[in-house]
């Protein structure tokens, strides 16, 4: 049998040295080394410089020791002067903080939290709420808590899939968002479906691609026969033994509790610190209330600013996913800035089709609502990625020239996306434009994060326990 | 209700081994060549092949099993299936692995966590479950997705795939007593953490996969392949989710046998998987292939230092073809390389390691990923499941063992059993089970030529 040689460069290997300000030699020593790599240089490529996809994963920092971002950070995949920057899973340490605080007074530029009259904020209840969240026994096979897709270091939400995975690696067909601030929200989901966090948790228990369990009663059941919480519910909640309710009221009281404001911006714009961001950041606040028309949709109010309307709206991303034309090829990442192509025809054969998704027109079943989804709000929105409904955008960039071009107004066959917002329109924004807009929502980061990050280590992972 | 409690069989009493007058001549030479060097051999005819098989929801009784299959050729049922031990759940049926006396084969769920200990020994022809362990992810303080079972002496070490909170690659290694005794976890070294090892290019990324010791060399060698979310998640899917893309390990480690302490921390980029180590003394090295890049890896010592080096391309990398099994035989010159993605079988020449070459192509299905080898290098097998949410959907499905002769230019199929037809499910481990190892013969004369060496 003979051994086929190499066909030509379908594998390519691209370098951007740019946004890493090596030198022109470190950047030769570094494609030298791919070519090493693969014993031929039939399909190397080098990239032209400005090329270079953007990561999710943000550049991970640590703050009073904990890792804000992903332990294992891929910032910088696309290139071949990637180098890992992770932490020990065993480092997974923290200190229990004092989150009520809040209660009574929200941090700068957030309203006071709303609070249900039939829910009022204990410690007790933050507390079980939190264990709960950690708990991987809430899923049929212990394998999944809330927080394996809202993961805290990951903005709560997960930077390693664009779209979550569940229960036996079921497929979702939509981004894990993050959990900071849902307590101003007033509808919840991409698609604004449910009304309260205390209703939500029934969504992910009981999908088959989330959590799995077959039944509400399964639920209570199966927590009632864990032998950690005894005592628990019935300590949060006048003597109540766990119930449909107050298993609800008690996860919504940790999420709820998990607002974070103060954050450069408002220290600036609420606060009147000149400094607290750059000049940068202030004229990409100038473009995000006037050319850019963000504010139209992500609100900043007087006193207080959650950077959503609350509404749905149809930027044009939904559209194209679903009405637009699938490349016959894609461009993969398979090592350190190392790419290769795979055929859509190759993909079917190994993957099921892709999820429908029409967006608001699933709840509401009219036309005018297809392809709308709930404005998010904007509040640490730099540790967030992978962003939109289906985290196809791994950067803020990629949905800033999204905005720039005017959205999507229609296919590549001409079909219109009529429900697309009219306050979408294209904006002229330059390149130094779109990077002021950046520079300014990178101001919108918490001041609590490193706390909350770990209060939440130093709550243990629920995990099965051998009853021998 | 469904809260798994789970309940502790006691370890069957162990029968004395009792390996008969031909034991322990020729401790090189070895069968199922990819065995530890510890572990008890089979150098004749195999009577079994246990294959570790996934439950298909829908399919038979929807749950993974251990099943048996009879291959020696004097039997009546020779090429059939005659067991069957089911255990309950899917739990992403993997790998599995024997202890050193060979009389238990530890099976692992990546997705469940739990590892199933069958006594092989009792009677060799029909595996029994007798402990399940299911505190793995608390008991090892948070790795998840058991992968490997490999023996040490008394011992067995567990690599992990991904752990319990982020879902990701970072995990660890995991030792327990042949009993099912947690010992203790062993971190993959990350950059915060060293824990003394040298890391001699720009990854130490945390994630694990396989292992092989070379006790000569004092030396345990580890590869990385990706976390829970991508190992799960439906292949298609996954090769469209440009985050998950990311997610894969570039590292092998290089360990102290004796203290457990990682030495090196070497750069392989595109997912090292398996790990196959030369038999004879004085060849020190070993091999890996990576599953994204299509390199054939050489591992090998230069001046006390491990070095990794690429030293042959799997197909055309640009297609992907995915390297999965390998296989190399007892005398380290044949090194079969599988990949999955066109379901071919691939023999490379490795009698100079720093320069193989392929000398032979077969095509065994439609996808394929195990393979696993008689000590003589004659007869192969195929087993076709990689992953429950990876294999190829639809008609291109295959899901079967199938036995080759090879006479050394050629292979012939000598049978197939079609798992899907039997309502088994997707075949994935193939481990050898013989009388012979426990003093044992069949009804028939079958296993009078088995010689057992015990290689230590
Ligand atoms: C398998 C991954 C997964 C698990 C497990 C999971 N979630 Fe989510 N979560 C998601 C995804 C995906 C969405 C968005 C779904 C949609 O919009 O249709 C979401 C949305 C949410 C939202 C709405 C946020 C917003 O901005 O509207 C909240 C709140 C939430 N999840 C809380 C929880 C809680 C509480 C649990 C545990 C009981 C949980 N999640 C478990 C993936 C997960
Ligand atoms: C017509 C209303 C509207 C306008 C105007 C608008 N947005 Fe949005 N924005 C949305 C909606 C709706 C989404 C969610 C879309 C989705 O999930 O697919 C969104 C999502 C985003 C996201 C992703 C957030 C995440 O967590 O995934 C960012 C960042 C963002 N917008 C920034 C901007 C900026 C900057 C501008 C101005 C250039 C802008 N938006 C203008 C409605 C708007």
């Amino acid at each position: 049998m003979r051994y086929l040689s190499l066909k030509i460069s379908l594998l390519l290997s691209l370098c951007f040295y740019s946004s890493y300000g090596l030198s022109e030699d470190n950047a030769i020593r570094e494609q030298v080394k791919t070519r090493d790599f693969y014993n031929s240089d039939h399909f190397m490529i080098k990239a032209p410089e400005a090329e270079g996809s953007p990561s999710a994963s943000g550049n991970a920092q640590n703050i009073d020791g904990i890792r804000i971002g992903a332990g294992d950070d891929k910032t910088g995949y696309e290139t071949t002067g990637y180098e890992t920057n992770s932490v020990a899973i065993s480092a997974r340490h923290g200190k229990k903080a004092d989150l009520i605080r809040v209660l009574n007074e929200p941090p700068l530029g957030l309203p006071k939290i709303p609070i249900p009259v039939d829910n009022p904020m204990t410690v007790e209840k933050i507390d079980l709420g939190k264990k709960l969240f950690f708990d991987r026994r809430l899923s049929l096979n212990d394998t999944f808590s809330c927080a394996m897709c809202h993961i805290p270091e990951q903005g709560f939400s997960s930077h390693e899939l664009e779209k979550a995975v569940g229960f036996e690696g079921r497929s979702n067909r939509r981004n894990a968002p993050t959990i900071y601030n849902t307590a101003y929200l007033e509808r919840l989901f991409h698609d604004a479906r449910e009304t309260t966090l205390e209703n939500q948790i029934w969504g992910p228990l009981l999908s088959r691609n989330e959590m799995a369990m077959t039944s509400m009663g399964q639920v209570i059941q199966k927590v009632k026969d864990m032998s950690d919480y005894d005592g628990m519910f019935e300590e949060a909640f006048d003597g109540k033994s766990v119930d449909i309710v107050n298993l609800g009221k008690a996860l919504a009281s940790y999420q709820r509790i998990l607002v974070s404001g103060n954050s450069p911006f408002d220290k600036w714009y609420y606060g009147k610190e000149t400094n607290a961001i750059s000049d940068q950041a202030i004229r990409g606040f100038d473009l995000f209330k006037g050319k850019g028309q963000c504010i139209a949709c992500h609100s900043v109010g007087q006193k207080t600013a959650l950077f959503t309307d609350m509404k749905v709206h149809n930027t044009g991303l939904g559209f194209k996913r679903t009405m637009g034309k699938e490349p016959e090829k894609e461009r993969m990442l398979i090592a350190p800035g190392t790419y290769a192509y795979v055929m859509k025809s190759k993909k079917a054969i190994v993957g099921h089709a892709p999820m429908p998704d029409v967006g608001v027109y699933e709840v509401t079943q009219d036309p005018d609502d297809r392809w709308k989804y709930r404005t998010p709000s904007l509040r640490n929105v730099a540790l967030t990625a992978p962003y939109m409904h289906d985290g196809s955008m791994l950067s803020l960039a990629e949905v800033i020239d999204l905005y720039n071009q005017g959205g999507v107004l229609k296919n590549e066959s001409g079909y219109p996306n009529v429900t697309q917002s009219p306050l979408i329109t294209p904006l002229g924004l330059t390149e130094n434009e779109s990077e002021d807009l950046i520079a300014f929502l990178k101001t919108l980061n918490g001041d609590n994060i490193s706390e909350v990050i770990s209060d939440a280590f130093s709550t243990p992972v629920g995990d099965t326990i051998s009853i021998n | 209700m469904n809260i798994k409690k789970f309940i502790s069989k006691p370890l069957a009493v162990l029968a004395p081994f009792v390996a008969a007058s031909v034991l322990a001549t020729n401790p090189v030479m070895a069968d199922e060549t990819c065995m530890s060097p510890y572990m008890v051999k089979i150098v004749g005819q195999e009577d079994f092949v246990y294959v570790w098989t996934l439950g298909v929801e829908g399919l038979g009784d929807g749950q993974d099993k251990m099943v048996t299959v009879d291959v020696n050729p004097k039997s009546e049922h020779y090429g059939k299936v005659i067991n069957s031990e089911s255990v309950g759940g899917r739990n992403e049926a993997h790998h599995s692995g024997f202890t050193d006396d060979r009389k238990f084969l530890w099976a692992g769920g990546l997705d469940s966590n739990k590892i199933f200990i069958f006594d092989v020994h009792t009677d060799p022809a029909a595996p029994k479950l007798v402990k399940t362990i299911d505190d793995f992810v608390s008991k090892t303080g948070g790795v998840v997705g058991p992968h490997t079972t490999y023996a040490l002496p008394g011992r067995m070490i567990v690599t992990g795939l991904s752990n319990n909170q982020d879902h990701g690659g970072r995990t660890a290694l995991v030792e327990y007593t042949n009993g099912g005794e947690y010992i203790d976890t062993y971190w993959m070294p990350t950059d915060d953490n060293l824990q003394g090892a040298h890391k001699g290019g720009q990854f130490a990324d945390g994630y694990g996969y396989d292992i092989r010791a070379l006790p000569a060399k004092n030396v345990m060698l580890t590869s990385s392949f990706t976390g829970w979310s991508n190992y799960m998640m439906d292949f298609g899917a996954m090769l469209g989710d440009a985050e998950a893309m990311k997610r894969f390990g570039n590292t092998m480690v290089i360990w102290d046998l004796h203290t457990r302490k990682p030495k090196q921390v070497l750069d392989v980029p595109g997912a090292p998987l398996e790990i196959r180590c030369a038999w004879k003394p004085e060849n020190n090295y070993c091999f890996t292939t990576t599953a994204l890049t299509s390199q054939l890896v050489l591992l090998n010592e230069e001046n006390d230092v491990w070095k990794a080096t690429n030293v042959a391309d799997v197909g055309n990398p640009a297609d992907i073809p995915l390297p999965v099994d390998i296989s190399i035989n007892s005398s380290d010159t044949m090194l079969w390389v599988n990949t999955f993605l066109d379901g071919k079988t691939r023999g490379f020449d490795i009698t100079d390691p720093h320069n193989p070459k392929q000398v032979y192509e077969k095509q065994i299905g439609n996808q394929v990923n195990m393979v696993s080898s008689s000590w003589d290098g004659k007869r192969l097998y195929y087993t076709t499941s990689l992953l429950g949410n990876w294999d190829k959907k639809a008609g291109d499905n295959d899901q079967f063992i199938k036995l080759y002769h090879w006479d050394g230019t050629e292979m012939t199929e000598q049978f197939a059993i079609d798992f899907q037809a039997e309502k088994l499910g997707r075949a994935h481990q193939m481990r050898f089970g013989a009388y012979s190892l426990y003093g044992k013969t069949a009804k028939v004369e079958q296993a009078k030529n088995n010689i057992v060496a015990m290689s230590k």
